[in-house]
């Protein structure tokens, strides 16, 4: 054979593999059927998603829903663009620095109101850690590359703490460090890690606390839910119904009565954290999610998404400006 | 020197039928013999057992006390790592350095003391081999076709110079050249071909012992040739 | 020149990969979120290729200490799991049976005892190569060479080191087959470690880039990543070949 002609059918070969794996991610489904991303594995922070499926109120809307689970190696945004998934939760860094790079996507709901997002420490020799210069001083854990990397530098930088007044210690799947005592800040998600945290302490006669950014003024979007342009546009009944589903869904969870049975119903996908704990977590979930006033769960903070977006712009992590205004849609009218 | 076997049985394990079967044997040294038989009658088997790399299922190998046996094959090389003459000075006493040499020289192999083993060609092979184990200790070497990828005429003269060199020494000489062992061994055993249950008994034929310098008969070589072959085919006794 | 095979062969692989990703982001549309365009590339790796070089140096320097030791160690092992006595049969199955447990698996332990420092890194490393290593030399010490070993058995001259050294030469080609592949092993298994628990190296920029869903830094990180495993793999090669013509004179 002509070495040209092997080259040609070697490229083609290459090519029809590449479309055929491809293919997956176009492919259209049963109009009914939707999938639903989420940021993490089952845990509170889908409380009113599970309790939506399980409850039976995506049937009540007549949706048919498919709840798949999210994780370190899963991203919402990627799944919506290739088509594999009709909704998700994602950060609003994570949107914000999507649309950046021209990801269509929208807003339709802010579920996180305060990120959950905070440090942890032990009161021990007095230590108390309120104000952002209650750090100096201390040695604080950080995900190098995550949202708390963000936020302690948008943090410091707001209040003029030079880095060199703290020690900064990489955070890793290893927390001997916290517990060692070798760092005094270790950031956690408040309504899951800190809770079991909070018992593991208290068991040793420890009191936890808290560090907050957004009492300092850092407010940093967390989970939102989040559709593409174009099942927004295509799609705008099932985009409403769908957007109601969720927050009557989350509102059934942060019902402070209905609490041991979404307890029960999240303990059936997550059964390894006890119930018992389960139901902590909800109710310090709950003081993250329900917005203060009169507004409702859900409800989009357009000055803390903007915040989010000047703090990325501010450390480089996305290149321009972004227009909020046009991301956070909400549910179609 | 003096080896008998005494109820010798052997099977390779696996295998079907034993290769011996209460075999009663012995041999006699010093001297040049043979040891003949069709392909698959058990001589490298006999060999190894009794140079000790096998043991027998029964019975027993009797040898007289302190006797050094050694056992040769043609599919043996020297490590590739070095010379041919680094490998045989390395191996060979220094009182046996001018016996090395000398048969290096009958062996007409001087000149290739610098190659790597891997670089002769299979005859050359065979004859380096027999070199460095003709100058370790030994009462008995068993020499399993050693010389099978050498000429002729070369492995006539290696021969009648390895009995010239070591008249003290017994030599059990495995080859399927049934006119060579029939004239340079002063007796051939020969293996039986066709027991299905293990060779019970080796038939031992006298031959005709030629020493450098004489030359057998052609008649009486004829004759035993056929008396060795008679025996191998399983068709007479002793 | 084998390296510069090599880095062909590679370049070549890394370009017909990027040529086809950006093709299927033409034709279907997707954002630079997605697959980052040539242009980002390009810039990220101008504003961070120094950055990242330094860290796959580091990468790549743990990686050759990790792989030094997984061979010191193999062939250490290998020696008792070559004998047929109960210590050698216990390191077989011992080995066998390590082998099955994933790192990821192992490494919270690895991370408790030796915390998330440059002993851990070569630790992994060291681990993750260690087992083909081990099983090849287990294989190969294990493995008489009849032909050349049966003169020094029936002279009484064979030991242990000459049966080494024998069975070593024979397989030469073998072991340093098994050393390369090894070598990929070693630089995956420290970015592994680099990965799950190290504030040095490329495993610990990839993942900073997957925090942030950057695909043009991993990309970057990728190229250097293939380019260094290139040039050391390539040097294994010429080692094991120079080793072995003067071992036989060729």
């Amino acid at each position: 054979m002509d070495p040209d002609k092997r080259v040609y059918i070697g490229l083609l070969i290459v090519w029809s593999a590449l479309s055929l794996f491809l293919s997956g991610c176009t492919s259209k489904r049963n109009p009914g059927s939707i999938v639903y991303r989420l940021k993490w594995l089952y845990n509170v922070s889908a409380a009113g998603d599970i309790w939506a499926q399980e409850s039976g109120i995506f049937r009540s809307y007549g949706l048919t829903v498919d709840i798949r689970e999210g994780g370190p190696e899963q991203d919402a945004i990627k799944d919506l663009e290739l088509g594999r998934a009709q909704f998700g939760v994602a950060s609003a860094d994570q949107v914000i620095r999507a649309v950046a790079k021209g990801a269509r996507v929208v807003v339709l709901a802010q579920i996180f109101q305060i990120n959950p997002l905070q440090w942890i420490y032990i009161k021990r020799n007095g230590l108390v850690v309120k104000r952002p210069q209650d750090l100096k001083g201390l040695c604080i854990g950080v995900t190098y590359g995550g949202n708390d990397e963000a936020i302690l530098m948008s943090l410091l930088r707001q209040y003029r703490i030079s880095p060199d007044d703290l020690k900064l210690y990489a955070v890793h799947c290893d927390l001997n460090p916290f517990w060692r005592g070798k760092v005094d800040l270790w950031p956690v998600y408040k309504n899951i890690e800190g809770i079991i945290f909070q018992e593991k302490m208290a068991k040793n006669g420890e009191q936890a606390c808290f560090f907050d950014p957004s009492t300092a003024g850092i407010r940093f979007v967390a989970n939102s839910l989040i559709t593409s342009k174009k099942v927004y546009m295509e799609r705008p009944k099932v985009v409403r119904d769908f957007t109601e589903a969720i927050l009557e869904g989350w509102r059934g969870a942060m019902d402070p009565r209905k609490k041991s049975r979404v307890a029960e119903a999240i303990h059936r996908l997550d059964p390894d954290t006890p119930i018992s704990i389960i139901e902590k977590q909800i109710d310090a979930t709950r003081a993250l999610v329900i917005p203060r006033g009169n507004r409702d769960i859900g409800a989009i903070d357009r000055r803390a998404w903007e915040q989010t977006r000047d703090i990325l712009l501010a450390q480089g992590l996305i290149s321009h400006r972004v227009d909020i205004r046009p991301l956070l849609a909400g549910p179609p009218p | 020197m003096h080896i008998s076997c005494r109820h010798l049985s052997y099977s390779y394990p696996g295998t079907g039928p034993p290769v011996f079967n209460s075999l009663d044997w012995s041999l006699e040294g010093p001297g040049f013999f043979g040891l003949f038989g069709l392909s698959g009658t058990g001589k490298t088997t006999l060999a190894r057992l009794i140079s000790g790399e096998l043991s027998p299922n029964q019975g027993s190998i009797d040898k007289s006390r302190d006797i050094a046996i050694l056992y040769t094959h043609s599919a043996e090389r020297l490590p590739g790592w070095e010379t041919v003459g680094t490998h045989l000075r390395s191996v060979t006493k220094a009182s046996r350095a001018s016996l090395l040499e000398a048969l290096l020289r009958d062996y007409e192999m001087e000149d290739y003391l610098e190659c790597r083993f891997s670089g002769l060609s299979m005859g050359q092979k065979n004859r380096i081999n027999l070199a460095r184990y003709l100058v370790q200790d030994f009462d008995l070497l068993i020499a399993d076709e050693v010389l099978a990828n050498v000429d002729e005429p070369t492995r006539n003269q290696i021969l009648e110079r390895t009995k010239l060199l070591f008249p003290q020494k017994t030599f059990l000489y495995i080859s399927h050249n049934v006119l060579e062992v029939a004239r340079f061994s002063q007796a051939v055993y020969v293996l039986p071909h066709g027991h299905s249950t293990g060779i019970e008994n080796i038939c031992k034929i006298s031959c005709l012992d030629q020493q450098a310098g004489s030359e057998a008969h052609e008649e009486l070589i004829r004759e035993r040739v056929y008396t060795i072959l008679k025996a191998a085919s399983g068709s007479s006794g002793p | 020149m084998k390296i510069l095979e090599r880095l062909f062969q590679f370049f070549s692989i890394y370009i017909v990969a990027l040529g086809l990703l950006w093709a299927v982001k033409i034709v279907y549309g997707f954002s630079d979120y997605l697959i980052p365009s040539p242009l980002e590339v390009l810039q990220i790796a101008r504003e961070n290729g120094l950055l990242y070089v330094k860290a796959v140096l580091n990468t790549s320097a743990v990686a050759v200490a990790g792989h030094m030791i997984a061979i010191v160690l193999a062939t250490a092992v290998g020696l008792v799991g070559r004998l047929n006595s109960w210590p050698g049969s216990l390191t077989r199955i011992a080995a066998y049976n390590l082998q099955a447990y994933p790192i990821v698996a192992v490494a919270p332990i690895i991370f408790l005892f030796f915390g998330d420092g440059l002993s851990s890194r070569l630790l992994i490393a060291a681990i993750i190569c260690y087992f083909p290593l081990l099983l090849s030399f287990i294989g190969i010490f294990a493995e008489p060479v009849e032909e050349v070993e049966h003169f020094y058995r029936m002279t009484g001259r064979i030991n242990w080191r000459l049966e080494l050294a024998i069975r070593t030469f024979e397989n030469l080609d073998k072991i340093i087959t098994v050393i390369v592949g090894s070598g990929t092993l070693a630089m995956v298994g420290t970015i592994v470690a680099e990965f799950l628990a190290a504030s040095q190296g490329i495993g610990y920029v990839i993942r900073k880039a997957l925090y942030q869903s950057n695909l043009a830094k991993i990309l970057v990180a990728l190229f250097l990543i293939g380019l260094c495993s290139s040039l050391y793999l390539s040097l294994i090669e010429t080692i094991g070949k120079w080793i072995k013509a003067r071992l036989t004179g060729e």
